[in-house]
């Protein structure tokens, strides 16, 4: 088994693997990370062929791990960077219990963290790693993590997933040499990852005080909705992976961030539109 | 003789209320409720006491204005055992 130690935001991972090649990979794109020295981790990723002979003929990657999914079907070997960041991200939303993780990207300036959840599709990655390149400091595009003592936002920043259309736009603004290889065809359809801006990964320690929450919304014409409270902890339980593990604590952490967070849907139909939306609603912030 | 009923204690419970919802948190079950009024005003005047349905209709009716207490008691006996289905309401 081949391994390799990474460490994103308060995360430490063991990934093993039977080829080279996906670490390789890793190593290199994740290349800016802390390592872990002692050999400890929090969760181990293993990537091993779905039998013995699918090492070779017609390899395919099987995840599995501390925290694993029976019917998870395995990925052919050339997207076996999809593997790994499906299975790191798998870890933590089963596994992880110092936080309450929402499905959320997140976003920080002048110490206020923005928060985006939704369905996906949503483009709340998108949007994340848009804003990433335009003088605000990314948190991740998967989970936000919500210290439940301080209530503080945490940073996951690990690398970020575009889905088919996104690659292009972000292709624009972003150099090509922080893109990972393109994967096509994948169960999510094209896929192709971006390595977070530098100032990303070197201030991943540093939480910042939740100041608003979207609920984007592609496709449709630029509008900002209120919405009631009842509303927003309904949809915010379904975008929490592990709110029903942490019990009282978890419920104590949801209902303060709903209590004092700012929240809007906001629908949205171009980068440029969700960025004036944005604007307009972090200007008027206390 | 009609059926007595006590609310789980209070302490057991994190009640926390947002607009148009209140959310009960059941400490023994780890279970979020979200209810709708009148369950927070029974399970308040209900306290720690054995109580018909007639009874909780009884006390609201000192809090608030009720047109027809006789209906009341049938919408609290309804809510009685939903919350009895919930657990946080028992028969005695």
């Amino acid at each position: 088994m081949h391994q390799l130690y990474l460490t994103v935001g308060p995360t430490r991972f063991r990934l093993a693997s039977t080829w080279r090649r996906p670490l390789d990979q890793l190593a290199a794109l994740y290349k800016d990370y802390p390592t872990s020295q002692d050999g400890y981790a929090d969760f181990t990723v293993r990537l091993e062929p779905e039998k013995p002979w699918r090492r070779y003929f017609r390899p395919s990657v099987h995840i599995s791990g501390d925290f694993w999914l029976p019917d998870a079907a395995p990925l052919p070997l050339d997207q076996s960077l999809l593997a790994a960041e499906m299975g790191m991200n798998l870890q933590m939303a089963l596994g992880w219990r110092r936080h309450l993780l929402l499905h959320a990207s997140s976003v920080e300036k002048d110490g206020k963290a923005l928060l985006m959840t939704g369905l996906s599709g949503s483009g709340k990655s998108t949007l994340s790693a848009m804003l990433a390149e335009k003088g605000w400091r990314f948190m991740g595009d998967e989970f936000a993590l919500l210290n439940p003592d301080t209530g503080m936002a945490h940073s996951f920043p690990r690398l970020i997933s575009l889905k088919n259309e996104a690659i292009a736009a972000m292709q624009a603004i972003v150099p090509e040499n922080r893109f990972g290889p393109l994967m096509k065809g994948t169960p999510k359809g094209d896929i192709r990852h971006i390595v977070p801006p530098l100032d990303a990964v070197n201030r991943m320690v540093d939480a910042a005080k939740p100041a608003l929450l979207l609920f984007p919304r592609f496709g449709h014409d630029p509008a900002l909705r209120d919405m009631g409270k009842s509303e927003i902890f309904v949809r915010l339980t379904q975008a929490s992976t592990n709110y029903v593990a942490l019990g009282e604590t978890g419920f104590r952490a949801l209902t303060q961030f709903v209590d004092t967070v700012p929240t809007r849907a906001m629908d949205y139909q171009s980068g440029d539109q969700a960025e004036e939306l944005i604007d307009s609603l972090w200007s008027k912030l206390p | 003789m009609s059926q007595l009923y006590r609310a789980a204690a209070s302490e057991g419970l994190i009640q926390h209320p947002l607009d148009s919802m209140t959310l009960i948190f059941q400490k023994s079950s780890g279970i979020t409720h979200m209810v709708v009024d009148p369950v927070p005003a029974i399970l308040a005047v209900m306290n720690k006491d054995a109580l018909t349905a007639e009874d909780i209709a009884g006390r609201l009716s000192d809090s608030y204005d009720l047109e027809d207490s006789g209906a009341a008691a049938d919408i609290v006996l309804a809510r009685l055992v939903e919350l009895c289905s919930l657990g946080l309401v028992e028969q005695v």
